[in-house]
């Protein structure tokens, strides 16, 4: 399958919410070497994002990001309950979200499916697969996949 | 009202020869046939008959024999029966016999003995003297002064004129008077119980 | 419940010599009454023969002589005597002849017939006697007397005798209560007080108590000394019970509270490994992940110690990351383990096959399997242990190529005996134990992948159905692992 490179210059905004800066930073070094450009904003618990996603406070200008990554054990405002949020608000549920965690637990699966998260991926634990699988959310949701534009 | 029952059948006794033998057989016997069934039902009518005198005097001779005591040479060692005479005309008739039949005193047999004479009644224990020999009484009284023969009569002031024991009629019923001056003069012991039921046991001197 | 019935033994006492001696009085009185009854009777059945022998004999002449005056006479004698209600006196042929009336204008009633071969009679009715005789005079029947009498001298006699009778048992009565008085304190109050204490040791359980004894030696005495023997007895035996009962209930108690320690440390235990390898997993991961960018991405721009160095260093994190996890899936059997229920082995084996589908076809391993039962277990956990087996028996080959057969059969009761049998490189006796160890291998890492968690985890499977797990084998012959499982569960 071919990968045809967005030809569209403007760089997809990724939020990406996850309170390890460990696996936040090598999430970053994974995505540097994406082949579509993007810009990648890192929330580090509930609050952070929600902040971000409402602009609020500090985020008064920050951009829609057009994906999210989730992860589900946040801190303060736990990633279930942003998820949540986020498919509850109507300007805001389009935008696609891939729950990234460490978590292989049935249960987290079930229920992050029915908060309308578009897909659930456990965090491998060897760095190479965990690499592997940034680059294919990379492949797939940047490169392969259309997201939705700003109904605005 | 006491009554004495008769012993047997009513029976006639047979007297001397009467009126009644002069009528010939067959009448004879249809009248003696007649009297015959008529005392029977008389007899038979009667419940009990009451006794005539002299078979109440007949039964009486007899008990005095009970109640008298001979002195010891009458009644001393010999088997003799006790004998009743009837000195006279004989007025019991077949009442004394019947009376005394069968019977006893003092374990002797009695008997009835019928004489003409006084002399005859020495062995006598009672003499009844009929009061056919009224007029003879004294010489009969005489002839058994010396014995202890007990003499009774019915003859009046039979007593009085020496005799024992006299027969009085009472209204209905047969009592006796008693010397025992007499009675006594002869040996003779009489029982209590004998002079009380006598009229009079009366002591003359 | 007992009660004091003390006063009961005395009352009876009472009661039974009151009744023993108001019966043998009464017994005594009547025999003594009945017999002078008896002989007054006689007396006086006797008194009126003579005076009708008397009577009689005075009036034999009356009769003979037809004197009705003079045997009334005789008859009005009998005036002199107050009991002699009339007498009359009756010809041979039963007519009366004479008659005496105490009371005016009584009438001569019919003559009753002497018996046969009797002189005289006498009847006794209507509280009178009446007496006839027939007249014997010279041995000749000459009439008969009849006297009739009343009977207050026996009546008379009777109420005397009844206020004798009655003052002699009052009497008695009141002795007898006099000597059951005396009698109480020497018999019923020991018995009282007996009662009384075994009411008490009954009611109170209280085996202290004894009972005082009597001066005397008699039976009671015997008594009192047995029970108390029997009470310092059972107060002996009751105090080495209750001390018994005692020590047994501490014991008891200290069981539980160990039991209940044990039960404890060992969920703290269980719930310490499992928040530990979890808990773990996450920095392990940083440093294993940060450790091999590292060694990626500074490969060559380093010295070759540095290399080498990081080397060891991921080497190291991986091999933590391996044993965290098999630790926490150790620590799952027994936490995220299912409810046990009724389960194909069949299909688990089935399931575990096909888990294992890549390592038997690289190593051209066949693997067959008798008929296998239905047993009551965890399914998921049921293939977890055909899975670590038969790879194990794949891991370990020998030169051949790995062959396994698997089956089941019953033992006398109710197990079921798997049993998985392969040609492999077999294990030494001495290691039977180890192998089910965790973490122990029997080889190094350089010959044998693994972190040694296998055996372990089937082990703790197989015990948490209620079953368990052991060896046979021998080296280069290949082993026989066995697995028993309930079938009820």
């Amino acid at each position: 399958m071919t990968i045809t490179i967005r030809e569209n210059a403007t760089p997809i905004e990724i939020l990406l919410v996850e309170d390890s800066p460990g696996d936040a930073r090598l999430t970053q070094e994974a995505m540097r070497d994406a082949k579509v450009q993007n810009n990648l904003h890192i929330a580090s618990d509930g609050m952070e994002a929600t902040s971000f996603l409402w602009r609020r406070g500090k985020h008064a200008n920050a951009p829609r990001p057009d994906l999210i990554l989730l992860d589900l054990n946040l801190p303060k405002k736990g990633g279930r309950e942003v998820l949540e949020e986020i498919k509850l608000d109507p300007s805001l549920k389009s935008i696609p979200i891939v729950v990234l965690t460490t978590s292989a637990a049935e249960e987290d699966v079930l229920r992050s499916y029915q908060l309308h998260a578009n897909c659930y991926i456990t965090k491998p634990v060897d760095l190479d697969q965990f690499l592997k699988v940034v680059k294919a959310i990379d492949n797939f949701w940047l490169a392969i996949v259309k997201l939705p534009s700003d109904p605005k | 009202m006491t009554h004495f029952r008769a012993r047997g059948p009513f029976q006639c006794a047979p007297k001397g020869r009467t009126a009644w033998s002069r009528s010939g057989p067959l009448s004879q016997f249809m009248a003696v046939f007649l009297a015959w069934s008529l005392i029977g039902v008389s007899s038979l009518l009667a419940q009990q008959p009451k006794p005539t005198a002299y078979e109440v005097k007949a039964a009486y001779l007899y008990n005095f024999g009970k109640f008298v005591e001979w002195p010891a040479k009458v009644t001393a060692g010999n088997n003799e029966p006790f004998t009743i005479c009837v000195l006279g005309k004989d007025p019991f008739g077949a009442s004394l016999d019947a009376t005394i039949a069968g019977e006893a005193i003092d374990g002797k047999s009695v008997l009835a003995k019928r004489i003409s004479k006084p002399q005859e009644a020495l062995n006598c224990r009672v003499l009844f003297i009929s009061s056919s020999e009224d007029a003879q009484l004294k010489e009969i009284l005489a002839t058994l002064e010396k014995t202890s023969v007990l003499t009774v009569s019915d003859m009046s002031q039979f007593t009085r004129r020496g005799g024992m024991i006299q027969f009085v009629d009472d209204a209905n019923r047969v009592r006796f008077e008693v010397n025992l001056t007499i009675a006594e003069r002869a040996g003779l012991t009489l029982s209590s119980q004998l002079l009380k039921v006598a009229i009079s046991a009366r002591r003359n001197s | 419940m007992l009660r004091v019935r003390g006063h009961s033994i005395t009352k009876k006492l009472t009661r039974m010599n009151m009744l023993v001696s108001g019966a043998a009085l009464l017994l005594a009185c009547l025999a003594f009454v009945a017999y002078d009854v008896l002989a007054i009777r006689q007396a006086i059945v006797h008194n009126l023969s003579i005076q009708a022998q008397i009577a009689g004999s005075n009036s034999v002449s009356a009769l003979l002589f037809n004197d009705p005056h003079d045997a009334e006479k005789t008859l009005s004698a009998l005036k002199a005597a107050p009991n002699i209600l009339s007498a009359h006196i009756y010809t041979t042929g039963g007519l009366p002849f004479a008659t005496y009336s105490r009371e005016r204008g009584g009438k001569a009633p019919t003559l009753p017939a002497i018996p046969a071969g009797q002189t005289e009679a006498h009847w006794f009715k209507d509280g009178q006697i009446v007496l006839v005789r027939s007249i014997i005079f010279q041995a000749k029947p000459t009439g008969s007397v009849y006297i009739q009498s009343d009977l207050r001298e026996i009546n008379d006699r009777l109420k005397r005798y009844a206020g004798i009778a009655a003052i002699v048992l009052l009497t008695s009565l009141l002795a007898a209560l006099l000597v059951s008085s005396i009698f109480q304190r020497a018999v019923a109050e020991p018995i009282t007080h007996l009662a009384g204490i075994a009411g008490v040791v009954s009611r109170d359980k209280d085996y202290s108590v004894r009972a005082t004894p009597t001066g005397s030696r008699d039976e009671l005495a015997t008594l009192i000394e047995t029970f108390n023997e029997m009470l310092a007895q059972i107060q002996e035996r009751d105090g080495a019970l209750q001390k018994a009962h005692h020590e047994l209930k501490q014991r008891v108690q200290e069981l539980a509270r160990r039991a209940q320690e044990l039960a404890r440390s060992n969920a703290e235990l269980e719930q310490f490994a499992y928040v530990a390898s979890h808990d773990l997993q996450e920095p392990l991961r940083m440093v294993a992940s940060y450790t091999q960018l590292l060694g990626q991405r500074y490969k060559g721009r380093l010295d070759s110690d540095a290399d080498e160095f990081i080397a060891y260093a991921v080497d190291g994190a991986h091999r933590m990351q391996l044993l965290i996890g098999d630790l926490l899936a150790y620590c799952r059997v027994g936490t995220t383990g299912k409810e046990l229920c009724e389960t194909s082995s069949e299909a688990a084996l089935e399931q575990a096959l096909l888990n294992l589908q890549g390592a038997i076809q690289e190593s051209s391993g066949v693997v067959t399997h008798d008929p296998l039962p239905t047993v009551v277990a965890d399914g998921s956990q049921l293939v977890q242990l055909f899975q670590n087996v038969v790879g194990n028996a794949i891991k370990y080959r020998s030169a051949e190529l790995p062959r396994v057969h698997v089956s089941a059969k019953k033992n006398g009761g109710n197990e079921w005996i798997f049993s998985m049998r392969d040609n492999g490189l077999g294990i030494e006796p001495k290691y039977f134990g180890k192998i089910f160890v965790m973490f122990q291998r029997l080889h190094g890492r350089e010959e044998f992948s693994g972190t040694g968690i296998g055996l372990t985890v089937c082990k703790k499977i197989a015990e948490r159905h209620g079953g368990r797990m052991w060896v046979e084998s021998e080296p280069g012959k290949g082993s026989t692992f066995y697995v028993a499982l309930p079938e009820r569960g």
